[in-house]
């Protein structure tokens, strides 16, 4: 679900509610208007002198997105309550993750009754929902609803976007080289082989190309290494905007310079803070781009105001007594747009995509493909595969977790996805000599075994492991039900 | 994690052999390992990888579909770095590999059966040009003479820790038989050693000669 509220910045004591407004960004461009200047024809994206010649009465304010966070606190909290871990994009605009919530209430009308519910009582009217399966999708959906009509519910996100302009894609250069090429809406874009988009457009050209076919990274949170976290604490509870700002800029620095963060970076990043009263504050932050460590300490600094001002202005519950504890989080890593190390340059990068694009041309998407880290027993318990240039997959079963009777390292380097018999002679539960393919091969030592205790109420019975050592190698077997398969070659 | 390998300069032993680091990588370097399954020539391999996917995503081509990445992990390659892709088809293979050395730091190919003679010696043309290190591993069988400027067979292979029934694998001694352009004609043999560090030692500074008469 997407909430964005597309006159946020003007939401502030200096506009007057009922004149012609508009709010100018850092490129002295339109980004908000008001319903009365929109219907003098002032427009987003539009230059200042341009809607004031059209609108000489406009009234004209900076974008000031510090204090808009802290007004748009209140929403943020409102939505959360009722929908756990959104993701604030910027002040106006927020993702959540619905699935769960839909279930916990029933229907996704019931929740969107309750979210409107609380989106009146916290900000009054002027949101516009989305709900689709990608954010990307659902921004686009609510960018299409109306004050009449303020919920748009897209159903199949390629369907939707495939007529949508090609200035979805959010770079106007790119839109218009598009359009000069004859492209003019997301499905012609997506009909293009993603082959060529990357090698005459670059990373920029499969970004926008992903987006176009609803190939895009929905609202859900990653697992991410448990130590790549900063933290700070303080003897003296920090009660300063300034102060607590300046903390957020320095550890945005140690987070990009962690060593677990290596060369990934993150599109989304938790904000935490804890107050003296022992309350702990949370809010995750999501990037279009990936986050670099300027923007991170910009949020950080948008965060804390809102919370300051939240607890001094109006009454809520703030960060009682001052911060006592930060910590910044990242709640997902990408490669994708990833910062290159020091010996690594926009190039090389570039050609590994391309080169990866073109591979999968050839043997098919399924077949490139990367591995996470996840916990369990055996090699191929410990490994989530998924296709290259998707996210990696949410890992259910931590790896730094003990896992009682896995075997020890060296890990075999070839593990069969699905173990072959293997044919063992046993005498008095030891192994005697094993059958690689037309030879008997004489057990020289072994080790185990190590106990899988299966899951009777699955019907999974329990198995015991072997490290069995020839003269032609070592081999790990698992002994199930009486029969002997070969489940690791240490090759 | 596995260290890289450290070498041990064969000239201070060995005056008049070639002294060479035969676990470094070189660019455009063709290394051919060639001995049964379970023999530990891939985990061999995939150590010599390493230090590229320090600068780089490697990859390794899968013609079983049986890689398992913790291994490859404990040799001290990023996951993030590790790009598997799984091509059984010999018709589609070559194809997939020229192209992954147009854009990776270095490949590892599992070659199928029964690739041509003609296509490998393309791959080997391709690596040494666009000078990316290519680490071939055969299924089953040897590789045609002459691809591979380094060739590593396996002689033995020699499993400590374990008992009759007790203890587990920790260490691993691999003697290889090292030959090739690389070797200038020679053969040696050599021992590697795994147990969290690699060490190549020559073994006793043996050299055979071209004509089959060992000189040391």
């Amino acid at each position: 679900m997407c909430v964005w509220y597309p006159d946020w910045a003007l939401r502030r004591p200096d506009v007057p509610p009922d004149e012609p407004a508009q709010a100018i960004g850092a490129d002295n461009r339109v980004v908000a208007v008001s319903a009365a200047a929109t219907a003098a024809g002032v427009a987003v994206g539009m230059r200042r002198r341009e809607a004031e010649a059209i609108c000489p009465a406009l009234v004209t304010v900076n974008v000031d997105p510090g204090a808009a966070a802290a007004v748009f606190e209140p929403v943020a909290v409102a939505v959360e309550t009722l929908v756990p871990r959104i993701e604030v994009v910027a002040p106006g605009l927020l993702f959540a993750p619905v699935g769960g919530a839909v279930r916990y209430y029933g229907d996704e009308e019931t929740l969107v009754a309750r979210v409107i519910e609380a989106l009146d009582d916290a900000a009054g009217s002027g949101y516009r929902l989305g709900l689709a399966t990608g954010p990307f999708a659902a921004h686009r959906a609510a960018e299409q609803a109306t004050t009449e009509t303020p919920v748009r519910r897209i159903t199949d996100d390629a369907a939707f976007l495939r007529s949508l302009d090609v200035t979805a894609v959010g770079s106007e250069e790119l839109a218009a080289t598009f359009r000069w090429l004859g492209i003019t809406t997301l499905g012609e874009l997506a009909a293009l082989p993603r082959e060529a988009m990357l090698s005459r457009f670059g990373v920029d050209g499969l970004t926008a190309h992903r987006l176009a076919t609803g190939e895009d990274r929905p609202s859900l949170p990653r697992q991410v290494p448990p130590d790549l976290a900063v933290e700070e604490r303080f003897t003296s509870p920090l009660e300063n905007l300034e102060q607590s700002a300046f903390v957020g800029r320095a550890l945005a620095h140690r987070l990009f310079t962690h060593p677990a963060l290596r060369s990934a970076v993150p599109h989304r990043v938790v904000v935490e803070a804890e107050a003296a009263d022992g309350t702990v504050r949370t809010r995750t932050w999501r990037n279009t781009d990936p986050f670099d460590e300027a923007t991170l300490a910009e949020r950080v600094r948008w965060q804390l105001r809102a919370w300051l001002d939240e607890g001094r202005a109006n009454g809520g519950p703030g960060i009682r007594g001052g911060v006592v504890r930060l910590r910044l989080a990242p709640a997902d890593l990408s490669d994708r747009g990833r910062q290159l190390a020091l010996h690594e340059d926009a190039r090389t990068a570039a050609e590994t995509h391309r080169t990866l694009v073109q591979t999968q041309a050839i043997v098919g998407q399924d077949r490139v493909v990367q591995a996470v880290p996840q916990g369990g027993r055996d090699p191929g318990e410990r490994v989530a595969w998924h296709r290259w240039g998707d996210d990696p997959p949410v890992i259910a079963r931590d790896p730094a977790a003990p896992w009682a009777g896995a075997i020890p390292p060296p890990s075999p380097t070839l593990a069969p996805p699905e173990p072959p018999r293997l044919e063992v002679e046993w005498d008095d539960g030891m192994p005697v000599r094993i059958r690689l393919g037309s030879r008997w091969e004489s057990v020289l030592s072994w080790a185990g075994p190590w106990r899988k205790l299966g899951r009777w109420w699955d019907g999974i019975p329990p198995a015991d492991r072997y490290q069995i050592v020839t003269s032609a190698g070592a081999f790990l077997c698992e002994v199930c039900d009486g029969l002997t398969y070969l489940t690791g070659v240490y090759d | 994690m596995v260290p890289m390998a450290e070498t041990v300069q064969d000239a201070a032993l060995r005056p008049g052999l070639p002294s060479v680091d035969l676990l470094a990588l070189q660019p455009g370097r063709v290394v051919g390992l060639e001995g049964p399954l379970g023999c530990g020539l891939t985990r061999l391999g995939l150590a010599m990888m390493a230090e590229a996917a320090g600068r780089g995503s490697i990859a390794y081509v899968d013609v079983r579909g049986w890689l398992s990445p913790p291994a490859v992990w404990e040799l001290g390659i990023a996951p993030e770095r590790l790009v598997v892709v799984r091509c059984d088809d010999p018709v589609t293979w070559g194809r997939v590999v020229g192209g992954l050395l147009d854009g990776m730091q270095a490949v590892f190919a599992e070659v199928p059966p029964p690739v041509k003679e003609t296509h490998l010696r393309k791959l080997a043309a391709t690596s040494r040009a666009r000078r990316i290190p290519l680490v071939l591993r055969p299924v089953r069988g040897e590789l045609p003479g002459g691809v591979a400027n380094l060739r590593l067979a396996t002689r033995q292979v020699v499993w400590e820790g374990t008992g009759e029934g007790f203890g587990r694998l920790t260490r691993r001694r691999l003697v290889v038989e090292a030959s090739g352009k690389v070797m200038q004609g020679m053969v040696r043999i050599i021992e590697v050693e795994d147990h969290g560090t690699h060490v190549v030692r020559v073994v006793s500074g043996l050299g055979v000669a071209p004509s089959g008469r060992a000189t040391g």
